[in-house]
């Protein structure tokens, strides 16, 4: 479980102090699927980062279980919006970092590795280099990597926000399935509504300068949801009203 | 086929034009600048007697080794610079001061430390090669992309798996370019470094022949060293490629 307490992030720009977040106050239960979404610039990014342990709060704390995050561990994998793939290893030797840097021999981190590439449906892509991916490619090995090192939270900024219309949908669906099968918890950060309503099990909704919650909606529709269904729909517009109204 | 071609148009009028003014207008006099045909005979008395391979090897050596010198102290520098803001807050002025000085002003101290020899001529080019290498690891590795460091950290990566796995393959491209360069100053070296360090090499040939006016074997040497530096600059454009993706 991830706990953040009165979390306030401020930082210095041209000698002048500004609040990026605001008294954020959240619990994320073990293998909930939890959405961030916000206008851009409302601190989502800082927000996940800083449960990574890739930044730190000003104020307040950010637990994992009992322990207060002081740092990246390999217990919260994370996928950045951008390509982040090894150029000069190829795709299995990518996925396979996080076992190779605890120790692993060979043959045990390739048989792992090669089990999460097939989960992503990319395994006979193991010898190709990152150059020779697409974007959504890219982003599939990148889950992969994450996931053999078994974390217990995945957190994902935007992953899938360079990828055209089609594979985004393809992939939030695969993500969904992944879920379910690992039964991780999630935390993903994103600015589109429509994905925040088809992928979680709550969306929190932030303001933008200072990033405050505003408002958590709880989504209990079936899965795999059906982006027409008119519950659907309406969350949809609800939320998107709620950002429209942020100026 | 075409680029061989073109490369050659501009070395062949050379050779062409200094033919027309030394042999056949004799408008330069042999002991200002040899004529072509004198230049082949140097190089044919140079090669016969054996003297060319042998400086030519034996100046290989020297830079070679001293390149060897330069990357074994420039690499982990740089990469140390490039890595922590203390370490080149602490170096960066020192090195900033120390990088222009011209190799040959070092000559003195050179003979002062390491007396004549091969060690004051090693000395001499590492002074020209280190730097190089030195900047462009630390560039390299200062600019390593941040996302492949965090994804490391986020991995379980630590510090030094992360310097070992990510920083050092990310920054191999500028660190060959750094060689490269390197190789480059230290064939300009050369001269400077044989004229105290040593009696024999291309450095040596060079200067031993202009002091008896045989210009022709001077120039020998000269070309040799040049074309020394156009493979060594190849081979590195090679294993440059080689490293990037």
């Amino acid at each position: 479980m991830i706990t953040l307490e009165n979390i306030t992030k401020g930082y210095l720009k041209y000698k002048q102090e500004y609040v990026a977040l605001q008294d954020i106050n959240l619990k994320v239960d073990k293998g909930e699927f939890l959405c961030i979404v916000g206008p851009s610039g409302c601190g989502k990014t800082t927000l996940l980062r800083m449960i990574a342990g890739l930044d730190f709060p000003t104020s307040g704390q950010i637990m994992e279980n009992e322990t207060e995050i002081s740092g990246p561990s390999r217990e919260r994998g994370y996928v950045f919006q951008q390509y982040s793939l090894f150029p000069w290893r190829n795709v299995l030797d990518n996925v396979a970092f996080g076992l190779e840097v605890q120790g692993l021999a060979d043959e045990e981190r390739y048989q792992k590795a090669r089990k999460y590439l097939k989960m992503v449906g990319l395994s006979s892509f193991e010898k190709s280099s990152p150059q020779e991916l697409s974007g959504g490619m890219k982003q599939r090995v990148a889950i992969a990597r994450c996931l053999v090192n078994d974390p217990q939270v995945l957190l994902m900024d935007e992953p899938f926000s360079a990828l055209d219309v089609q594979t985004r949908h393809k992939l939030q669906k695969e993500l969904v399935h992944i879920w379910r099968k690992e039964q991780k918890t999630i935390i993903f950060v994103t600015h589109n509504v429509d994905e925040a309503v088809f992928l979680a099990d709550r969306v929190v909704v932030l303001s933008s300068a200072p990033g405050t919650i505003i408002k958590t909606f709880n989504i209990e529709l079936d899965r795999i949801r059906d982006r027409t269904s008119h519950e659907f729909l309406n969350l949809k517009k609800e939320i998107t009203r709620l950002l429209d109204v942020e100026p | 086929m075409r680029k061989i071609l073109i490369s050659l148009i501009l070395p062949v009028s050379v050779v062409v034009i200094l033919t027309i003014l030394t042999t056949f207008t004799g408008l330069i006099p042999p002991y200002f600048l040899p004529s072509p045909s004198e230049v082949i005979q140097s190089f044919e008395t140079l090669l016969m007697n054996g003297e060319l391979v042998q400086d030519t090897s034996l100046t290989l050596m020297r830079v070679v080794l001293s390149l060897t010198v330069s990357a074994l102290i420039g690499i982990p520098l740089g990469i140390l610079m490039g890595w922590s803001d203390t370490v080149r807050d602490l170096s960066s002025f020192m090195v900033g001061i120390l990088r222009p000085i011209p190799p040959i002003a070092w000559i003195p101290f050179a003979i002062l430390w390491f007396g004549v020899g091969l060690e004051s001529a090693v000395f001499i080019i590492f002074i020209g090669s280190v730097f190089p290498i030195l900047i462009n690891t630390m560039d390299g590795v200062k600019r390593v992309d941040k996302v492949l460091l965090e994804s490391a950290y986020t991995l379980g990566a630590s510090d030094i798996q992360v310097l070992r796995k990510v920083a050092f393959p990310a920054s191999l491209p500028n660190i060959v370019t750094g060689l490269k360069v390197g190789v480059g100053v230290g064939l300009m070296c050369t001269v400077a470094a044989e004229m105290i360090g040593s009696n024999s090499g291309l450095g040596y040939l060079i200067f031993t022949s202009t002091s008896m006016l045989d210009t022709g074997s001077a120039i020998v040497g000269m070309l040799t060293i040049g074309i020394i530096g156009l493979g060594a600059d190849y081979l590195f454009s090679r294993i440059e490629k080689e490293v990037s993706w």
